[in-house]
């Protein structure tokens, strides 16, 4: 088999297992299917084709925990999740000082189900992997926009460090970056999948006896929404070449403006009955806003890239020919 | 010659040429000016072989991957050593001429475009068939062994320097659309015509208009077949979407570069900064993704729409934030620099107008990419 053929199998597969299943179950299945193997193996194949499914599916897996854990090194199963940053933040969840740990954070997927979760713990030196019994961390369910995503806010003051071990410098960078490609990807899908149904509903709404995807101004909010998707597309794959954690974040960047820019315009392509639970269009509205919240919003992004620029007064280099 | 090694050898060159091949500041602003310094660096990279790479053997070229034209011309643009709009030309009119001329006239004529011994133009737009090219009405026909052409177009860039013009006419019945459209290749210095420049906003008479009266353009002047002139057009357009965007993108990068190295840092808006860095950045990526797919023999078409959005939206959003960076500059600062500033400023108002409108694009997209059908 050719890596096009594997690739293709491979997000057969996945396409399969997110069309079907949800949550605690999709968990399952990606394990099944060998998807944590092939984040350690492959992660760009890995975590592009699992999460652009998510994203057009709107499934919901633990897979970001894998994802920020691996970079780590750190090991996590059904019985182990992870903290993530809190909402608009990308710093680490922890904070220790002497022996003891402040956690600020969110879990999705699973957390609330596991025993022990990992929190990467800022120290004013190299940061620390921290484990902890979940039942030690206060878990809020959180409801807000997308209850469907099961998002829990995570806290805790004063927690002793028990088991802990210090992490590579610029480990956490990494694993950031490495979320930041992850959630861009789903965001990606969201996107596509929005103009997938404005776009049906513009070929079959008839007013005025034609399709209202005939008037250009619907066309245009249409072929706009493309311009957006395809250009963060590109520029995640150039992300992805050149490695680095400034471009992840542009990428991450790029995908929460595009994705906002999705709902925008097709929430007003898609007008009544998209703005109705009866369509699934409000399924995406909804994971978009916390979506971009994850590891930095767009907005958050792109200022600290614009401040480093003013105060180093150097572009990066652009991806090369 | 693959790209790592040409781009290597290249830079080397340029690097020892630099100061023969940098234009000569007090002169920049004009457009002779520009147009002058221009045939003497497409005639010292082609003499020295650089520009002949990832040109076919047939026209005089040496062959190689396309890449190595589209490196050729961001590192010229990048340094700052042409202007991209009047070196890109050739990126746009010399692939039109390999696929469409007879060999003979392709092999005698493009080497002479390529070493900047010519310039060509290229007549497409009229008075009443700008965004509706297809019913154009610059009227050829078959005379004694030739074309007689009379008619006018407009928005003809460099036609008053052009030796010759990739011009379509209309060779079938007024109501014929796109089925009776002809291209030919026309000497500029024969009889009949006559070349306008228009003064444009940015202080360049960059375009012209040209009138055409009983012209007679030999029948081996032909493009393609008789009538088949909407693919040479349909064929031509993906090109200036394509290679010319890559180099253009590397201009709006310098010139946002050199806007950092100058603006004072509480004149700008960080958020504003890192938006337009981060449009930038897209852009070249999915320009760098066209590039490849053009090397590997991909065939370019409305999915070049794309890109010609990104490039109108980042040029012009580099030079909004030049307007608020150097606002005062660009309205009132009399000395070089805040004039190249200030033409910069203005030419981007036209990115969303030439080549191609941002409103046609986005038809473009609607249509070929969305499957929309067709608009009305």
């Amino acid at each position: 088999m050719t890596d096009d053929d594997e690739r293709e199998l491979f997000e057969g597969t996945l396409r399969r297992a997110c069309g079907s299943a949800r949550g605690a179950a999709l968990d399952a299945a990606l394990d099944g299917l060998g998807w944590h193997e092939a984040l350690s193996v492959d992660p760009r194949l890995a975590v592009s084709s699992l999460f652009e499914l998510l994203g057009v599916t709107n499934a919901t897996a633990s897979a970001i925990d894998a994802v920020v854990a691996s970079t780590l090194g750190l090991k996590t199963d059904p019985s182990t999740g992870t903290v993530l940053p809190a909402l608009g933040r990308w710093a680490p969840p922890g904070r220790v000082a002497g022996e003891s740990l402040m956690v600020r954070g969110v879990g999705v997927g699973s957390l609330a189900d596991a025993a022990t979760a990992w929190v990467v713990a800022d120290t004013g030196e190299s940061p620390l992997a921290v484990e902890v019994a979940t039942s030690d961390l206060t878990l809020r369910a959180v409801r807000g926009v997308d209850p469907g995503l099961g998002l829990v806010e995570v806290t805790a003051d004063a927690l002793p460090v028990a088991a802990s071990h210090r992490l590579e410098p610029d480990l956490w960078a990494r694993s950031v970056a490495l979320a930041q490609l992850a959630l861009a990807h789903e965001l990606v899908g969201a996107s596509k999948a929005m103009l997938e149904l404005a776009l049906g509903h513009a070929r079959e709404r008839v007013q005025f006896d034609r399709p209202i995807g005939s008037f250009q101004a619907v066309r245009h909010r249409l072929a706009d929404t493309l311009v957006s998707t395809e250009a963060t597309v590109s520029a995640l794959e150039s992300a992805w070449d050149d490695g680095s954690p400034a471009s992840a974040a542009w990428a991450k960047a790029l995908a929460g403006r595009s994705a906002r820019t999705a709902t925008r315009h097709c929430q007003q392509v898609l007008a009544g009955i998209g703005f109705t639970t009866e369509h699934d269009f409000h399924h995406y509205v909804r994971r978009v806003l916390v979506l971009d919240q994850l590891f930095g919003t767009e907005r958050a992004l792109t200022r600290e890239l614009g401040r480093d620029l003013l105060a180093t007064r150097r572009l990066p280099p652009l991806p090369p020919l | 010659m693959d790209l790592a090694a040409f781009r290597a050898a290249l830079d080397g060159w340029l690097d020892e040429h630099q100061g023969e091949l940098t234009p000569d500041p007090g002169t920049t602003g004009t457009l002779d000016a520009q147009m002058d310094h221009l045939a003497m660096v497409k005639r010292r990279t082609y003499d020295a072989g650089w520009m002949r790479w990832g040109w076919p053997e047939r026209v005089g070229g040496l062959g190689g991957s396309t890449l190595l034209r589209a490196y050729l011309g961001e590192a010229l643009t990048s340094r700052d050593l042409v202007e991209p709009g009047i070196y890109s030309m050739t990126e746009v009119l010399a692939p039109t001429m390999i696929d469409y001329a007879a060999p003979a006239l392709a092999a005698t004529m493009v080497p002479r475009l390529l070493r900047g011994d010519e310039t060509w133009c290229q007549g497409f737009s009229e008075p009443g068939t700008g965004s509706n090219l297809a019913a154009l009405s610059c009227r050829a026909t078959r005379g004694d062994g030739v074309w007689r052409v009379t008619g006018q177009k407009v928005w003809t860039s460099l036609a008053q320097y052009a030796q010759r013009c990739l011009l379509l006419t209309r060779t079938g019945t007024p109501e014929s659309a796109h089925k009776g459209i002809t291209a030919l290749f026309v000497d500029m210095d024969s009889p009949g015509i006559e070349v306008r420049p228009i003064e444009t906003m940015h202080g360049a008479p960059e375009f012209s208009e040209v009138f055409f009266d009983d012209v007679a353009v030999p029948l081996g002047r032909t493009l393609g077949a008789e009538g088949g002139g909407w693919s040479v057009a349909m064929d031509l357009l993906p090109y200036e979407r394509s290679t010319a965007l890559w180099h253009r993108a590397a201009y709006l990068h310098r010139r946002l570069q050199v806007l950092l190295d100058t603006v004072r840092a509480d004149a700008l808006d960080p958020t504003a900064v890192g938006e337009v860095a981060q449009l930038l950045y897209a852009l070249r990526a999915r320009s760098r993704a066209t590039q490849h797919r053009l090397a590997s023999g991909g065939h370019l078409g409305p999915e070049t729409s794309v890109d010609k959005v990104l490039l109108a939206t980042a040029e012009q959003a580099v030079f909004d934030l030049v307007a608020d960076g150097l606002g005062s500059e660009v309205a009132a600062g009399d000395d070089r620099t805040s004039d190249r500033w200030r033409r910069g400023y203005l030419y981007s108002r036209a990115a969303t107008i030439y080549g191609g409108t941002a409103e046609i694009q986005r038809n473009i997209i609607a249509r070929r990419l969305l499957d929309l059908g067709a608009d009305r």
